[in-house]
């Protein structure tokens, strides 16, 4: 049983991810947008293991979910915060993998990680320098918000409990 | 013997040869008045079964056509020449991959499409990418098999457009939804809204004349430059398949 459980850990990390993000299917999209699959994965994972280990998969998971994006902006800076926040917070024999707990905790996640990417493409973009009220951030920011609550409390519960009997 | 006189009265007007003269001058009355109209009607109707059919109307329609497309090949032969006498970039039809649309993120932080067509088919990053409508992105990465592209309405993408009708020159700026920014280079643009904006004809990393979109307001007072906003005339997300240009590579 732990096996497979692993087996079905590695599945879904190694191939489900990409394949998810690559595809991005319309059935989970909310206005177009695809849930933020970072966080869903980051989370579990975070609250399951240590500071440091959470740290470095993060920003392992931020390298390889750039190399989907068209340069500049990146995940790293923030799914390394919230790694630090997650591990810090962990597990600590509470009921965290009940759906609204989750959930709540992907949605600060997601909107943390929109935010980032939001400052760092005014950062680096001068022309969005004129106009920083981006109608599109906000659209983007709370469509993603919304798909990763709804989306988060599934699949990360499950990883959790994965991560949990491994 | 006497004959009785005939009875002069309103049965006169019953005989038939009176009916036939009132006819017949009611039909002349008529004649003059509408001009002959009945007659021409008649004529016009009697005509209609050797008159040139849709067979004709389709001869000549196809001679049009075929008079159009050597013009326009005569056209484009010394517009190529032109633009090799003046070392500008070439637009040739030719050269096109086309390629299917196997992943879209049209209206996510990073406004993107990956193509089936890499390193391997020719494409090359910076290739223009066309689809149903016009310009939809430049080529950004590429691998042997796939290539990534950057759409127009990328925050922060920036491609030299131009304003056929004014021919005034500006920077086309993504911001994230369908209606990029046109900053112009000059202090006054002159453009209405409705103006068709393409790729410049004096550019050196576009093609030339290659529709982007049209413009949907304007600011003329804006200040350091005037800008528009433009509807592009290409959706990405309802694309299915694109065209990568390889002579701008």
């Amino acid at each position: 049983m732990v096996r497979n459980n692993k087996k079905l850990l590695i599945f879904f990390i190694a191939i489900s991810l990409p394949f998810f993000i690559i595809s991005s299917p319309d059935w989970l999209k909310i206005n177009g947008i695809s849930p933020c699959w970072p966080v869903i994965c980051l989370l579990p994972f975070s609250l399951k293991n240590s500071r440091l280990i959470s740290a470095i998969a993060s920003i392992m998971l931020g390298i390889f979910i750039d190399s989907f994006t068209v340069s500049d902006a990146s995940y790293i800076p923030s799914l390394f915060l919230l790694s630090l926040v997650w591990s810090q917070y962990g597990l600590h024999n509470k009921k965290i993998e009940l759906f609204l707990n989750i959930g709540l905790m992907a949605i600060f996640g997601t909107a943390l990680v929109g935010l980032s990417i939001w400052m760092q493409k005014i950062i680096l973009h001068v022309s969005l320098r004129n106009n920083w009220f981006h109608s599109w951030s906000i659209y983007v920011l709370i469509s993603e918000i919304i798909i990763t609550g709804l989306v988060a409390p599934f699949f990360s519960s499950w990883l959790l409990f994965t991560f949990k009997k491994n | 013997m006497i004959k009785a006189r005939r009875k002069i009265g309103f049965h006169v007007l019953l005989k038939s040869r009176f009916w036939v003269i009132f006819f017949f001058g009611a039909i002349l009355f008529g004649m003059r008045l509408t001009k002959g109209a009945g007659y021409l009607e008649f004529y016009s109707l009697l005509l209609k079964p050797i008159l040139p059919g849709t067979a004709q109307r389709e001869w000549i329609q196809q001679g049009e056509k075929i008079e159009q497309h050597l013009r326009l090949k005569l056209l484009e032969e010394d517009n190529i020449r032109l633009r090799r006498a003046l070392s500008l970039k070439e637009f040739n039809s030719d050269k096109r991959i086309s390629a299917a649309v196997i992943s879209r993120a049209s209206r996510s932080w990073w406004q993107q499409l990956e193509v089936n067509k890499g390193a391997k088919d020719g494409v090359l990053k910076g290739q223009t990418v066309i689809g149903p409508g016009g310009v939809i992105g430049l080529v950004d990465s590429t691998t042997p098999l796939t290539s990534r592209v950057r759409l127009l309405t990328d925050p922060g993408h920036q491609i030299g457009v131009w304003v056929d009708r004014t021919k005034r020159h500006g920077i086309l700026i993504g911001m994230g939804t369908n209606r990029p920014k046109l900053i112009f280079l000059n202090k006054n643009s002159f453009v209405k809204i409705g103006d068709a904006v393409t790729t410049s004809p004096a550019s050196t990393l576009l093609p030339p004349n290659l529709i982007i979109g049209v413009i949907q307001f304007i600011d003329e007072n804006a200040l350091p430059a005037p800008y528009a906003i433009v509807q592009l005339t290409a959706s990405p997300e309802a694309i299915d398949w694109v065209q990568v240009l390889k002579n701008n590579g």
